[in-house]
């Protein structure tokens, strides 16, 4: 309660100081001191992330060698009242840019605003909001390419076998998981030796990615793959399927790489991992900030690809897997 | 008429600056059915709290037999064997008559069952049966709960709890509040029962034929203090409001 | 008519019995070769252990007109400080650890959940706080409490002995995890239905006052009361982690829910007095096999959540009139 208390009164003390700023040309961070425009902040979603910890890496590296000065601030739990006071923090050190992976893709339109109004450029990382006139570019993962990609592994690991496939994704309306859903489907339909049965959704509930996975074999006895869009239903459907006593024997393709599933890619209960590439997205968020800031041509959106990961593969792409620390 | 099985003697009790007792006395003899009467705010209830252990007195003393005692809460009234029925009946009404006549006093099976508490519906069934014959309340099933019961039912059972684990006393504050007459007639005969048992019944009422009809003597309470007596059989309702009002007074009581 | 039958005649028991036979008729008509089958009545089993600990323990807390909406968080912080135990005690990775560590590791999780529910129970009881406000703190806290622990993420590193013992293991064809739930299930149908601590829940939750006149000891009961519900999630907590083989901090958001909708729909009223754990199993197992069964027969996935409600709603409507015509007698 405190921090949304906070939150509102920084809303509301901040609001008609931006009205003055319009007509005196003043801006909050003046009072701040001179601009450092040779510093540079990331605000992920989440603290202790291993996703996030890997793009901090990026970032990180990237700044560094770019001869910038970097501070990384990032909200407890995943939530606009954490991340709001942090972001208005940050507004009056007033460095040259911003990289952000906004909580809400509303509630964070304010605060951030008031970032590119102090004259910081915005770059949004991972996640973005739905107003496009704030950050001067966003950075995220393709996630129809890993949909796709995951189809394509899937149908490797099959070879020339035949059967159903079955996509677990989370709760309707997730952006990230139903543009992965979509993805694979596209794709899957260019194979004929597997018969897509359509996707379930889980509410984000482990035993309820295990209960339709069960389900799903009961009806479909054939089921020689499952796509699971996170790391939710990824830990649902590999205990659906080591109950069923089908480990293996279906093909699980998960998304993501945090070491617990990296882990279990190398023994075995899951088959295949579609890992995001969260330090290439540190890293082009920082050369989309240091362009902007130098005043040169910027992507307006950049997509980073995705890469699968099976156990025979692994080693030699251990790179992607997420750090929990750099 | 021999000694008094219960007596309270200048009993006061204040809630801050309130005082419900002013040396309040009373007396209840065994076999008796004594009615005690007041206006409202004359300190029945407060009386009937004392008495039963659920509120304890400022000074004064209680005396049972004429040994005095100390009722620190409803529980060692009880193991007096003094019971009470409440005017809001506190029954479960989830709870079937036979649960609810032993609430609080569950029967356990013999053996190694009882040990872990597993309860013995069966011989409980079978003594409240024979408690509500013996008291004259017809039921037509022990097997509903109480709530499916009407309004004089409910009562019945309440009035049978609190009758059949008393040994020595039952104070009944407004039993029959809210009842028909076919109902209240009922559990009046269930009070005389009792009172042919041996045991002393105190009826708080504010109905006088009532009192009248049902009681053997009266007590009127006025502000705190005991101010009449009378035996039921030469007394008049307008006696007895005369008392409570205050317009008329007797010494010494 | 023996105790245990009058008391699933006269309850919803019996209709909520019929649903879900009906249920059951309806899929296996539609996909026999698929719904009445050994591996889909094992897999149903199992998936709905560890909610029928945690609907076990909440049946006591709603028929004492309580609630508790703390049991999935609960679950979590066992779940988390059980696992964390077990790696601590084998130097950060359980997997190869024997049955000593896993008992400890069971002993933590109850103790957990114990803590919780005793939290609960003091501020329910004692410092007579409405529970939907305690437990509603305690979900938050439990929680926070279990991430905090467990820095934000997943722990595993579970004991392959758990894993594979209860949580996979099987007994004479019957998976453990239900052996496991069935004895949790049929001690507390006995406890509540045939002793003094079941008859005085009931009595509290019909009438709180007059328990407390009856000579019953209010205070200390409900206290129990809370306390067993969080030890089932305690319980449930580690059934979880044998179950899944990790300690997951997120994705048991909504199982306070579906612990309650199991108890209402099992015929407990959330007004307190009337209930039983048979009528829970019944109610546990109608969302269970609704869901399987729709993804066995493949009906629209957007229609499960509508036909669950849709159901509770009517289960609730039901229970309410009873008590209507009844109280206007």
């Amino acid at each position: 309660m405190s921090t949304r208390t906070s939150a509102v009164l920084a809303a509301l003390l901040l609001s008609p100081s931006l009205l003055a700023g319009c007509g005196g040309g003043g801006q909050i961070g003046d009072s701040g001191g001179s601009a450092d425009a040779k510093k540079m902040v990331l605000i992920p979603g989440v603290a202790a992330e291993p996703f996030y910890t890997s793009m901090e890496c990026g970032f990180r590296e990237a700044a560094a060698a770019a001869g910038y000065e970097v501070d990384v601030q990032a909200p407890a739990r995943f939530e606009s009242t954490l991340q709001t006071p942090i972001v208005t923090g940050v507004l009056a050190d007033k460095p040259g840019a911003v990289l952000i992976a906004p909580t809400d893709d509303k509630a964070m339109a304010g605060p951030m605003k008031q970032l590119k109004d102090a004259g910081i450029k915005v770059v949004e990382v991972d996640t973005k909001l739905q107003d496009t006139s704030v950050a001067v570019s966003s950075v995220s993962s393709d996630n129809e390419q890993g949909g796709r990609l995951a189809a394509r592994t899937l149908a490797e690991l099959v070879g020339g076998g035949t059967g159903s496939v079955l996509v677990l994704n989370t709760k309707a309306g997730t952006s990230t998981t139903d543009a992965r859903a979509k993805g694979f489907e596209e794709e899957v339909g260019k194979y004929p030796n597997l018969k897509y049965v359509g996707q379930q959704y889980t509410d984000n509930e482990p035993d309820q990615a295990a209960s339709k996975v069960t389900a799903t074999l009961a009806a479909n006895p054939d089921l020689i793959g499952v796509f699971a869009t996170n790391l939710n239903t990824g830990e649902g459907a590999a205990t659906g399927l080591r109950n069923a006593g089908r480990t293996g024997a279906v093909n699980l393709v998960g998304f993501d790489a945090s070491p617990k599933q990296v882990e279990d890619l190398r023994s075995g209960v899951v088959q295949a991992l579609i890992a995001q590439d969260p330090a290439t997205i540190g890293r082009t968020g920082v050369e989309q900030a240091v362009a902007a800031i130098e005043g040169k041509p910027v992507n307006r959106d950049v997509e980073t690809d995705l890469v699968a990961l099976t156990k025979a593969d692994m080693e030699a792409n251990s790179k992607y897997f997420y750090k929990q620390r750099c | 008429m021999g000694e008094p099985l219960l007596e309270a003697r200048d009993l006061v009790k204040t809630y801050g600056s309130v005082e419900a007792l002013r040396g309040a006395s009373f007396t209840a003899y065994a076999g008796e059915v004594v009615a005690l009467i007041g206006d409202n705010g004359a300190g029945k209830s407060t009386l009937v709290k004392c008495l039963s252990g659920v509120e304890q007195p400022d000074s004064g003393s209680v005396l049972l037999d004429g040994e005095p005692v100390r009722l620190d809460s409803p529980t060692a009234a009880r193991a007096l064997g003094v019971e009470t029925v409440y005017q809001d009946l506190a029954v479960a009404p989830d709870l079937d008559p036979a649960a609810n006549l032993f609430l609080g006093r569950e029967l356990r099976k013999p053996g190694p069952l009882g040990w872990f508490g597993v309860l013995d519906d069966k011989e409980m069934r079978r003594r409240a049966a024979e408690s509500f014959r013996d008291l004259g309340v017809s039921l037509q099933s022990v097997d509903v709960p109480i709530g499916a019961l009407s309004g004089g039912q409910r009562q019945s059972v309440a009035v049978a709890r609190s009758v059949v684990w008393a040994s020595r006393l039952v104070f009944m504050d407004e039993p029959t509040a809210a009842l028909g007459v076919v109902q209240r007639e009922r559990v009046l005969d269930v009070v005389r029962r009792v009172r042919d048992q041996g045991m002393a019944v105190v009826l708080i009422s504010h109905n006088m034929p009532e009192v009248l009809a049902v009681s053997d003597r009266v007590e009127v309470l006025r502000l705190g203090r005991r101010v009449a007596r009378f035996t039921t059989a030469r007394t008049t309702v307008e006696e007895l409001v005369g008392a409570m009002t205050g317009a008329l007074s007797q010494e010494g009581a | 008519m023996t105790s245990l039958a009058r008391r699933l005649a006269s309850a919803n028991t019996l209709w909520i019995g019929l649903v879900l036979l009906g249920l059951i008729a309806v899929f296996g008509a539609l996909r026999p070769d698929a719904v009445l089958t050994v591996f889909t009545l094992q897999t149903t089993l199992v998936e709905t252990s560890v909610l029928l600990v945690l609907s076990v323990g909440m049946t006591y807390v709603i028929i004492t007109s309580g609630i508790d909406l703390s049991v999935g968080s609960v679950l979590v912080f066992s779940g988390v400080t059980s696992a964390m135990t077990m790696n601590a005690l084998n130097g950060g990775d359980a997997t190869g650890a024997g049955w000593g560590t896993v008992l400890v590791g069971l002993a933590v999780a109850l103790l957990s959940g114990a803590a919780w529910g005793l939290l609960n129970g003091l501020l329910v009881a004692r410092a007579g706080i409405p529970p939907l406000i305690v437990t509603l703190g305690s979900f938050g806290a439990a929680l926070g409490a279990g991430q905090l622990l467990s820095d934000g993420s997943n722990v595993s590193g579970v004991p392959d002995v758990l894993g594979e013992g209860l949580g996979t293991g099987t007994w004479f064809g019957v998976p453990n995890l239900v052996l496991l739930a069935a004895a949790v299930t049929a001690v507390g149908a006995l406890v509540l239905g045939t002793t003094r601590f079941g008859r005085h829940t009931y009595a509290i939750g019909s009438n709180e006052e007059a328990a407390r006149r009856a000579g019953i000891g209010v205070t200390g009961h409900l206290v129990r009361v809370y306390l067993l519900a969080g030890v089932l999630a305690g319980l449930a907590g580690f059934m979880a982690l044998a179950y899944f083989r990790v300690a997951s901090v997120t994705g048991h958001d909504t199982d306070n829910l579906n612990a309650i909708a199991g108890v209402v729909l099992g015929g407990t009223s959330l007004f307190g007095g009337v209930g039983s754990v048979v009528g829970t199993v019944l109610g546990v197992f109608i969302p269970a096999v609704l869901r399987k069964g729709f993804v066995i027969v493949g009906v629209n996935v957007y229609w499960q959540p509508i036909a669950v409600a849709l159901v509770l709603v009517a289960a609730v409507w039901f229970d309410q009139s009873r008590r209507k015509a009844r109280n206007q007698r």
